[in-house]
């Protein structure tokens, strides 16, 4: 073997050795990532299943604790609710926009205790993530039953002043930010703002009572 | 064929050719542009849902619960697969039209186990024991994978949420359902039992929308448009479709979604 040919067989090693280098860095990053935009998902599902195991037991109090740590710290509220609200967002006052952003939350957290009430050997699986435009994520799982067909539950997950949160939740194809702009939209085209707010407020009122039963 | 199956499909045609004309007609007024589906005949539709909701609440869903009260989910769930047995022609029909061919295979040997090893379809051997998943299709989301629009938004009496194209299907699963041939007096508590059953397997999901719903009538269509889509694409819509709200939102608020 000539010296030139030993000088390009060790610069291709070490073309190799940078290659692999910044490639597992690469990937290790994307790992990284993947993992932080998971977590929004993953205390989620923790914070679900654990209602769900303590339906029977815990007080609707407690449940309620549980869900709102999670959804006011992991669910881009302000986003949602700018969303579900469409072009009437921008004809409210800032008082009026915080003051839906709380409702909003509130309605959020009593509709999850309200559901998810019983605890029947259940568990999420996650599937696989896929990019949306402007930086957001499409994160697939689903949901394990015992004795039925597993129900989809897909989140779009943003950053948000650094940290990963949940903009909308879609279960077997359903949307939940569509399924409310829309319900929004059309009371307040024919009843008025205030009206939806009146009945966000009962239908907040209507869950507690059931769920301290 | 018979004067009562003359009858009914005559009655499913006139339906469909009725409903088409006056969704047509009604174009001229101003869709719904907030929910991004036409429900160029929201007054009517609404109209139709109050009497199904009042119908539902007053004698369907009682009977549907006195009917998951005294009868065990096994049976429950044998009654089930029973009539979604007879139904299942219309999905292998719908398979092959949609260029499913080997879903159609499986479709057809899944029909041929169920009907016979299955007792009738009562039991689901294809998917317990062979490894045949259940589809779902329908004459429906065939013109829609063909590239039919949906059409307007309907809220038929009776049947409840559809569309212009969706209740096309009335033909071919009247058509291909082998009760259709049959010619007895037994017909009429079979049917009921299929529309109670049916009924029943809805109250899981009736029960969560009356919790969730602000405006029941809107979540109905938001959430029967948004599972039929999901339908079409068998579970996995285009990503980008979930991009278009918050674009939407981009839009109306010059091009960011900026949030204080």
């Amino acid at each position: 073997m000539t010296s030139k040919n030993h000088s390009i067989q060790s610069g291709l090693k070490l073309w190799f050795a940078i290659y692999l280098f910044f490639s597992a860095n690469i990937l290790l990053a994307e790992t990284e990532q993947e993992q932080a935009m998971q977590t929004p998902v993953n205390e989620l599902h923790d914070a679900l299943i654990n209602i769900m195991k303590s339906g029977g037991s815990s007080s609707f109090e407690d449940r309620y604790s549980i869900m709102e740590k999670v959804i006011t710290k992991k669910f881009n509220t302000p986003l949602i609710s700018r969303v579900v609200l469409s072009r009437y967002w921008n004809s409210l006052d800032e008082k009026a926009q915080t003051d839906f952003i709380d409702l909003f939350n509130r309605l959020t957290i009593s509709t999850y205790v309200s559901r998810f009430d019983s605890y029947d050997g259940e568990s999420f699986k996650y599937l696989s993530t896929e990019s949306m435009k402007k930086d957001r994520f499409l994160i697939k799982t689903e949901l394990l039953r015992a004795d039925d067909d597993p129900v989809s539950f897909n989140y779009i997950v943003q950053i948000d002043a650094g940290q990963w949160k949940i903009i909308s939740v879609i279960a077997n194809g359903i949307n939940d930010l569509s399924l409310k702009r829309s319900e929004y939209s059309s009371v307040i085209e024919e009843q008025g703002f205030e009206s939806l707010i009146a009945s966000m407020r009962e239908k907040i009122s209507d869950l507690q009572p059931k769920r301290a039963q | 064929m018979t004067g009562s199956h003359f009858f009914c499909l005559s009655k499913h045609l006139i339906l469909i050719g009725i409903l088409s004309i006056a969704a047509g007609c009604a174009t001229t007024q101003t869709p719904d542009s907030t929910a991004g589906n036409s429900d160029d005949i929201e007054s009517a539709n609404r109209v139709f849902f109050d009497v199904n909701e009042t119908l539902d609440k007053h004698l369907m869903k009682p009977i549907a619960e006195a009917y998951v009260d005294m009868t065990p989910k096994v049976v429950r769930t044998g009654v089930t697969n029973f009539f979604d047995n007879l139904k299942y022609l219309n999905v292998i029909f719908n398979d092959f039209l949609q260029g499913k061919f080997t879903q159609g295979v499986n479709d057809s040997l899944r029909f041929v186990f169920n009907s016979t090893l299955g007792i009738g379809g009562v039991f689901d051997v294809a998917t317990n024991d062979m490894r045949l998943e259940k589809n779902d299709e329908d004459f429906g989301q065939t013109l829609a994978t063909w590239g039919f629009d949906e059409g307007s938004y309907l809220y038929i009496p009776l049947m409840g949420p559809n569309t212009v194209r969706d209740v096309t299907d009335q033909v071919p699963s009247t058509f291909l359902n082998p009760f259709f041939y049959v010619t007895s007096t037994i017909l009429f508590p079979i049917s009921a039992l299929d529309a109670v059953n049916k009924r029943a397997n809805l109250l899981e999901a009736s029960n969560l929308r009356d919790e969730a719903a602000i405006d029941p009538y809107s979540f109905t269509r938001e959430a029967y448009l948004q599972q039929r889509d999901y339908l079409i694409y068998d579970g996995n819509p285009p990503v980008s479709g979930y991009d278009d709200i918050f674009s939407e939102a981009e839009d109306e608020s010059g091009g960011v979604l900026i949030i204080e």
